[in-house]
């Protein structure tokens, strides 16, 4: 760790061999074949990196590829990111639009684009306000997602839930704009099953709400609310079934 | 083996006055394994059952240990991926009944003037002495093969990943007046399935072998004085129980 690591940069197009950096960056096309290990990654451009990625500081703004697990203590994606591993990042931001195949794992995410996770999202903290799919199952301390678009997970777990649609104009022209990127689609969460000790749910569509304090705001559907402490359901909202348990 | 007697999600935040998002936490923390989350679907819709008495137990045991520990420490002590450096005083495998000169021989020839073992010896220790009452020298020898082979496989982690058990079989051939019996040992996930004239002389809960020294090194660490009395006699009664279960099979 102690010795000098080499940095490097390609501006023009170029190809690296993986290896351990001080710091990368890539501001015209660059590929580094095989797996790569620094303190700091900067894709302005297009980058590739084949193999297995495991760096401090990762900041997209261009277009970045990963053909393998990603850790980074820090990652923020500003153009778009695709990965084909699981990621593992401590921070993890975005703005723009990424995709990754396997697990997520976070101490903090938030979205504010749009993404697409192949297998489970896992954080402490989870924010997003744009439209998403995760394929599994989501579960954080904290859950907050701020409808824009159509959002589909299979699960939500976690100790606070809270899903509204922001009404202000400015939310408003937004979802507009994401109605005309998702092809007309909803600002609306959909999802099997959510499971929570206070939860908060507005435009939600579920098969299963389970919760300690449970508030079904307005335009939800929900087949069966099952809690334990308090229900409030909105009037403007379907809920087939209350248990209380 | 057998059908395990399930509880649903519900029941055990009821019983053991937990939220849901300390059940969460529990989880991505890799305090509960994954393979412990049975779905099913119900009237209600799918719900999430547990084998009754292992999640009631390790909800138990997260309780009182995470006063003491971080959470992130805790998966370290309690459940999966296993830190190959450690090492086991041969001490406190003596004291667990884990350890008699003979054992030692067979398991780990050059260590034994060592005063300390690695995990991996320890845990061939542990599953040996719970063999050696109901199997042969040679059946032994044979699980202690099987399980060397398996070693630079990571067998280590997929027990603790996927619940692995051990079985030793006999089955007796008989052909033209003469009759051989035969010794198998099989290594599989738990439930396997064996041909009627098969018989099952021992099973071993890999796992449970492993959380016993993994459990028993964190509290000797902590508090070499006090660990003996914590250690809860119920826990003990249910480890003779099961040798003797063992044996009887």
């Amino acid at each position: 760790m102690s010795e000098q690591r080499r940095s490097v940069s390609i501006s023009g197009s170029g190809r690296l061999g993986g290896g351990e950096y001080q710091r990368v960056t890539i501001s015209g096309s660059g590929r580094i074949d095989g797996d790569v290990t620094a303190e700091e990654l900067r894709i302005s451009g297009s980058g590739r990196v084949s193999g297995r990625t495991e760096v401090g500081q990762i900041a997209i703004s261009g277009s970045g590829r990963f053909g393998g697990a990603v850790r980074a203590d820090e990652m923020r994606v500003s153009g778009s990111a695709k990965i084909e591993g699981p990621l593992d990042a401590k921070e993890f931001k975005s703005s723009g639009s990424f995709h990754t195949e396997g697990d997520v794992a976070a101490e903090y995410f938030k979205s504010s684009g749009s993404f697409r996770v192949g297998g489970d999202v896992e954080a402490d903290i989870f924010k997003a306000s744009g439209g998403f799919d995760i394929e599994g199952l989501l579960s954080a301390d904290k859950v907050e997602i701020r409808l824009a678009g159509r959002c589909t997970v299979r699960e939500i777990g976690g100790e606070r839930i809270h899903v509204e649609r922001p009404e202000s104009l400015g939310a408003a022209l937004l979802g507009g704009l994401a109605k005309m990127l998702t092809g007309g689609g909803m600002a609306e969460l959909r999802t099997t099953q959510i499971e929570g000790d206070e939860i908060h749910l507005e435009n939600t569509i579920a098969d299963v709400v389970r919760g300690t304090r449970v508030e079904i705001g307005p335009g939800c559907k929900i087949g069966t609310v099952e809690y334990t402490e308090t229900l409030k359901v909105h009037d403007d909202a379907v809920v087939k079934e209350r248990k209380k348990t | 083996m057998t059908d395990e007697k399930l509880i649903s999600k519900k029941e055990v935040l009821e019983k053991m006055g937990i939220s849901y998002g300390q059940l969460y936490r529990w989880k991505r923390k890799g305090l509960i394994p994954e393979i412990w989350f049975i779905r099913r679907s119900t009237f209600t819709g799918q719900e999430t059952f547990f084998p009754q008495d292992k999640i009631l137990e390790r909800i138990e045991r997260i309780k009182a240990m995470k006063e003491e520990h971080p959470l992130d420490d805790l998966a370290e002590l309690i459940t999966t991926h296993v830190n190959a450096k450690l090492r086991v005083a041969l001490a406190k495998l003596e004291r667990l009944g884990w350890l008699d000169d003979e054992l030692l021989r067979t398991c780990c020839p050059d260590e034994v003037s060592d005063e300390a073992v690695s995990i991996w010896e320890a845990f061939v220790l542990g599953v040996l002495s719970r063999l050696r009452r109901a199997a042969r020298d040679e059946e032994i020898g044979l699980v202690r093969k099987t399980l060397e082979s398996e070693r630079g496989g990571g067998l280590l982690d997929r027990v603790s990943e996927n619940g692995l058990n051990l079985y030793l079989l006999r089955k007796r051939v008989t052909s033209g007046g003469i009759s051989a019996q035969i010794s198998l040992v099989a290594l599989t996930e738990q439930g396997a399935v064996f041909d009627p004239e098969i018989e099952v002389v021992t099973t071993v809960d890999l796992p449970t072998v492993l959380q016993r020294i993994k459990l028993d090194l964190a509290r000797s660490d902590e508090t070499p004085d006090r660990d003996r009395d914590e250690t809860p006699a119920g826990e003990d009664a249910a480890d003779r129980e099961s040798d003797e279960r063992e044996v009887k099979r």
